[in-house]
């Protein structure tokens, strides 16, 4: 041990020397202390070396995820089920591929530890999976029904990685944005009714997660993603209200010419998708 | 919940009863968390008035006072951490794992109770207290409610800063070779924690700060040799590592 460290730190092996020729008590009392922090040093290297790991399979499951809500959003009218299917497939594969490397590292009391390591892609996750399931069924995607589908990812051996309520909301929240986009463009492709849909949907979710940001661990996070979701409300109900007001004057054309509805709804709604 | 929501709810593709349902069920699961919490921190608040009454009883020790009382005084104190840190498992255990999910709320206290600790230990024996011993004192058991080990690390970082102090205090009273055992110790504590391989964190900067207090020992060191107020010169030093 002595001589490992020595080797990592010549200066402390003459320190040991000097001493040892002075205090032959104090020889002992330093080893120790070094041998001690050897230990430490063990620890601390395991911790951040296991860190880096969750953080990498974190930043996967992120891109992967945002590949999926790419997918769910390049869904026409037309092809719904077969965007749809593919979105699923990608979903689960990140799920299969990316995710399940969280599980074997987030043993324990690692799960709280190292939370912030890996909750970012957790949560982008979220967000993709309540995407797909609410462009399929129409329905919120429970923390249950995801925490169900990890239960078999990983060893048996091991504890299943479930997700905590913290990061499901987290995701949850973040579903708005995308849903606003989604409200934008299937408006654009002349989905009219589509919009007033998730208006509501998004709705629901944002007054009931503003009863529980209260009670959140840490709710800073989420506070701002609240005025997110807001605005994202408000744009989703702007965008219902000019087609209920200029789209009225349009209504012979919906069904004659749809070039022309499709500039009046995009017009001005440009940005939204950019933001 | 006004009528007004309700029926836009029902009027809607998705099934906002289960909806409702399932956040009623988080709300119910984040105010039971958030009732550990408080009374963690209550807890803490406890814990913070123990150390505060440790602190001012290990401060006399900058007046002179015998090693042997300040340890006497303390005692009492440790005792009482050492039953705030039994209530704090018995809290823990009721949810198992979650150990770092509340434990910013008292990892401030547990470093500056390790610092003190430390501080105690080291006037009593001269040696550091290692982790393990630290965690004895407080009557910790890895198993269940251990010590974290960056806790008491930033811990040494903080009873490293007590010591410049100390070492003034103790020459003003006349102890000359003081400030020579101090700074070998913190020479040997600094060493021991270049052997860590740290991140960009609290306890990098903590542990940065420490060449401070050492640059600080040093300098008295050399005050008091240079005058030959110490009664071993600094020449035996030399001699010994000729």
């Amino acid at each position: 041990m002595s001589s490992k460290s020595s080797r990592l730190h010549p200066h402390l092996e003459e320190a040991s020397i000097l001493i040892s020729a002075k205090k032959p008590r104090r020889v002992l009392n330093n080893c120790a202390m070094k041998e001690e922090f050897e230990k430490y040093a063990d620890y601390l290297n395991q911790l951040n070396d296991k860190r880096e790991r969750l953080v990498k399979a974190s930043r996967d499951v992120t891109i992967n995820s945002k590949k999926v809500i790419f997918q769910v959003h390049r869904m026409t009218k037309h092809d719904k089920g077969e965007v749809l299917e593919k979105a699923e497939k990608d979903l689960a594969a990140v799920t299969d591929q990316h995710v399940s490397k969280l599980v074997k590292e987030l043993q324990g009391t690692d799960f709280w530890k190292l939370r912030r390591a890996y909750s970012p892609g957790i949560q982008e996750y979220v967000e993709a999976a309540v995407l797909c399931k609410f462009c399929k069924n129409g329905t919120l995607l429970s923390l249950d029904e995801i925490n169900k589908s990890l239960l078999q990812l990983g060893d048996p051996s091991v504890e299943p990685l479930q997700i905590n309520i913290l990061d499901y909301l987290l995701g949850v929240g973040d579903v708005t944005g995308e849903l606003m986009r989604l409200a934008t463009i299937r408006t654009s492709d002349g989905e009219l009714e589509y919009a007033e849909t998730i208006c509501r949907f998004v709705r629901d979710i944002y007054r009931e997660l503003t009863l529980l940001v209260p009670d959140m661990d840490d709710n800073s996070e989420m506070k701002k993603k609240m005025e997110t979701m807001l605005q994202s409300v408000m744009k989703i109900e702007n965008n219902c209200y000019k087609l209920r007001v200029r789209g009225s004057e349009f209504i012979p054309m919906r069904t004659l010419n749809c070039e022309v509805k499709v500039s009046i709804v995009t017009h001005g709604e440009d940005k939204n998708l950019d933001s | 919940m006004s009528t007004s929501t309700r029926a836009l709810s029902s009027s809607s593709s998705s099934s906002p009863l289960s909806i409702q349902n399932q956040f009623g069920d988080f709300h119910k699961q984040l105010e039971d968390s958030g009732v550990i919490r408080e009374r963690i921190q209550s807890l803490v608040r406890e814990m913070e008035r123990a150390i505060r009454l440790m602190q001012s009883s290990i401060i006399l020790i900058h007046q002179s006072l015998p090693v042997s009382e300040v340890l006497e005084k303390s005692r009492f104190q440790i005792d009482v951490l050492r039953e705030l840190y039994k209530r704090l498992c018995e809290i823990l255990s009721e949810c198992p794992g979650q150990y770092y999910r509340y434990h910013g709320d008292w990892k401030t206290e547990t470093q500056t109770v390790v610092s003190l600790l430390a501080f105690l230990h080291w006037l009593e024996t001269g040696n550091l207290l290692i982790h393990k011993e630290a965690e004895e004192k407080l009557g910790l058991d890895s198993s269940e409610f251990g010590l974290d080990i960056e806790d008491y690390l930033i811990g040494l970082c903080f009873m490293s800063n007590e010591l410049p102090r100390y070492v003034v205090n103790q020459v003003i009273s006349g102890d000359y070779d003081c400030p020579r055992e101090a700074l070998k110790f913190l020479k040997d504590l600094h060493s021991s924690f270049l052997v860590l391989n740290l991140r960009n964190d609290f306890l990098r900067r903590k542990f940065d700060g420490m060449k401070y207090d050492l640059k600080r020992l040093e300098e008295i060191d050399y005050d008091v040799n240079i005058r030959g107020l110490s009664a071993k010169k600094p020449k035996q030093d030399q001699d010994a590592e000729a």
